[in-house]
């Protein structure tokens, strides 16, 4: 099948589009990684917390679902910092396999916690700019996926500026490059591992904004696929990257529109571990992975 | 202004070190001898709180520090330059350095007088940390620690790894520092050195303090020369 230009500038804006709310969600797994060394297996529950907060509050205000952003990202900034400190804390250096087990536990806690307070029926929203198409760079587009790309670039925009210009945001990275180094330079290295896991599911629960106002349905156990392809895009981009998480998110929403465009959509979800597996096989450490350790 | 009394040191359950004391006074550098494997980065790591189990007692500047975290006891006015450096490989040179004043937010010192110190750290200021040099890479690591303001500094052989002249120039620089008022306490291999610049000196043997006394006279002592300096 032959894919004309204007197709092809299509597909890789609609892929931005489809990369934005994987990249949320891999750069907070990238986040929580760096400075804690743990992997959260639970992140895709967060996302789906994310969506069934915008989801109880659009219900309730019938507020703009974008707005509501200003409650799912703080109420799961909340909820990952209690989660690091009743779950993470004190299991800290312990042993790798109490912190898998512990994040696995958590993926069925919360979805049943979430099954209780919201059922387990299938939710949807509906943004009010729904039916609203433009054009950008000649490229048709819905409004929705143009501001869930804006919103997107200003969340990473801003996490950027926190971690480059704050004296917060420079204690994280250096706890994430060297924690020993954090320690002696008097940074209270188990203060980091709270904000980072705050920062990471507020990130989570940003993506589960947009993941409802873009239209697709969610119930209690939809994270595990959103979260399957967050971590094919944090091996694409390299354990820990955050700007691999980015431009793994990028590679991947549109390789999984191009996908779409010439296989069909049944292959929408198998894509993302076809790339996996050829990254595994090309360069086992990610595109922007450390080569050691 | 440093006083550890009795501390004995553990991992797990192998017992490294058996009730050591020593002391540092205000104004004073001190080495601390040991063949490898004797217990000096132990006895170090466990001034710092780095060592899970520890027992004794440890009293910087008057206060109870045994067993209080790591980034609490660099508080108190006591930095450490590690074996390993520890440096943030991904962040400058400049970024480094400030990290170092973080515990002190506000009156750090003056990256300026730093770069006095340490003409060379100037000119690699926008490097990454990662890419210096052993010798550069050591200088930073001192730069950091002296960024907080301590009123001690430990450092934990700190001419490891270094060619011989850069191994005189590091611990020139460490007499310099003493000479200024900091007190010193200095884990180093390099006997005949750090005897020179040193006030007093310890000598630690399979986790035990087994001699101690005036510098000068250790570097004179025939046993020591026999043991450590090899005639
Ligand atoms: N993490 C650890 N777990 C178990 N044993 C350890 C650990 N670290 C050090 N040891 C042991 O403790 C003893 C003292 O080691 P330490 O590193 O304190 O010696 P050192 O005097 O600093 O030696 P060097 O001159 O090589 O730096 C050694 O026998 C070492 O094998
Ligand atoms: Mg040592």
């Amino acid at each position: 099948m032959v894919v004309s230009p204007d197709i092809a500038l299509q597909v890789v804006i609609w892929g931005l589009y489809a990369g934005c709310i994987y990249i949320l969600l891999a750069t907070g797994l990238n986040l929580i990684f760096g400075v804690m060394k743990i992997v959260n297996f639970a992140h895709g529950e967060l996302l789906m917390l994310g969506a069934f907060v915008t989801f109880t509050f659009f219900t309730i205000s019938g507020f703009n679902p974008y707005v509501l952003l200003a409650a799912s990202v703080p109420i799961l900034i909340v909820l990952g910092v209690m989660i690091e400190r009743l779950c993470f804390r004190p299991i800290l250096g312990t042993g790798k396999l109490n912190e898998i087990f512990i994040s696995l536990g958590l993926i069925y806690i919360i979805q049943n916690a979430a099954a209780i307070i919201w059922t387990d029926e299938w939710r949807i929203i509906h943004s009010p700019y729904e039916s609203i198409t433009i054009s950008v760079f000649g490229v048709n587009m819905p409004l929705d996926y143009l501001i869930i790309i804006i919103t997107t670039i200003a969340i990473l925009v801003a996490l950027y500026l926190f971690l480059r210009k704050t004296t917060l945001g420079r204690a994280m990275r250096a706890t994430s490059q060297n924690r020993k180094g954090a320690m002696l330079m008097g940074i209270n290295v188990e203060r980091m591992d709270m904000i980072s896991f705050g920062i990471g599911a507020g990130l989570a629960g940003a993506a589960g904004t947009l993941w409802a106002v873009s239209g697709q349905v969610f119930n209690p156990y939809m994270g595990s696929l959103p979260a399957i392809k967050a971590f094919a895009i944090v091996i694409i981009g390299g354990l820990g990257s955050i700007p691999g998480a980015i431009i793994g998110g990028l590679i991947y929403g549109i390789a999984e529109n191009f996908a779409i465009f010439t296989l069909g959509g049944a292959w929408k979800d198998a894509i993302s571990f076809l790339i996996l597996i050829l990254v595994l096989i090309v360069r086992p450490t990610g595109i922007f992975g450390e080569s050691s350790e | 202004m440093l006083e550890v009394t009795n501390l004995n040191a553990f991992y797990s359950n192998l017992h490294i070190l058996w009730d050591v004391s020593l002391s540092v006074g205000e104004g004073e550098i001190v080495t601390l001898l040991g063949a490898n494997g004797a217990g000096k980065t132990t006895l170090v790591q466990s001034l710092f709180g780095f060592i899970p189990r520890i027992e004794g007692k440890v009293v910087f500047n008057g206060r109870d520090v045994t067993g209080m975290h790591p980034y609490d006891v660099v508080k108190e006015g006591l930095s450490l330059v590690p074996e390993k450096r520890e440096l943030f490989p991904k962040m400058t040179v400049a970024e480094n350095l400030e990290l170092g004043g973080y515990s002190r937010s506000g009156d750090a010192r003056d990256l300026e007088e730093i770069f006095e110190l340490f003409p060379v750290l100037q000119e690699r200021k926008t490097q990454l940390a990662g890419t210096l040099s052993g010798g550069e890479q050591q200088m930073l690591a001192i730069a950091r620690a002296l960024m907080a303001q301590p009123s001690m500094l430990i450092l934990d052989e700190p001419s490891l790894g270094l060619s011989p002249l850069l191994v005189g120039n590091v611990l020139d620089t460490v007499a310099r520092l003493n000479k200024d008022g900091l007190s010193i306490l200095l884990v180093e291999q390099n006997v005949e050195h750090a005897l020179e610049i040193s006030n007093r000196a310890y000598i630690l043997e399979n986790g035990r303090i087994i001699r101690e006394g005036d510098a000068q006279v250790l570097l004179h002592d025939d046993e020591i020369r026999t043991a450590y300096l090899g005639f």
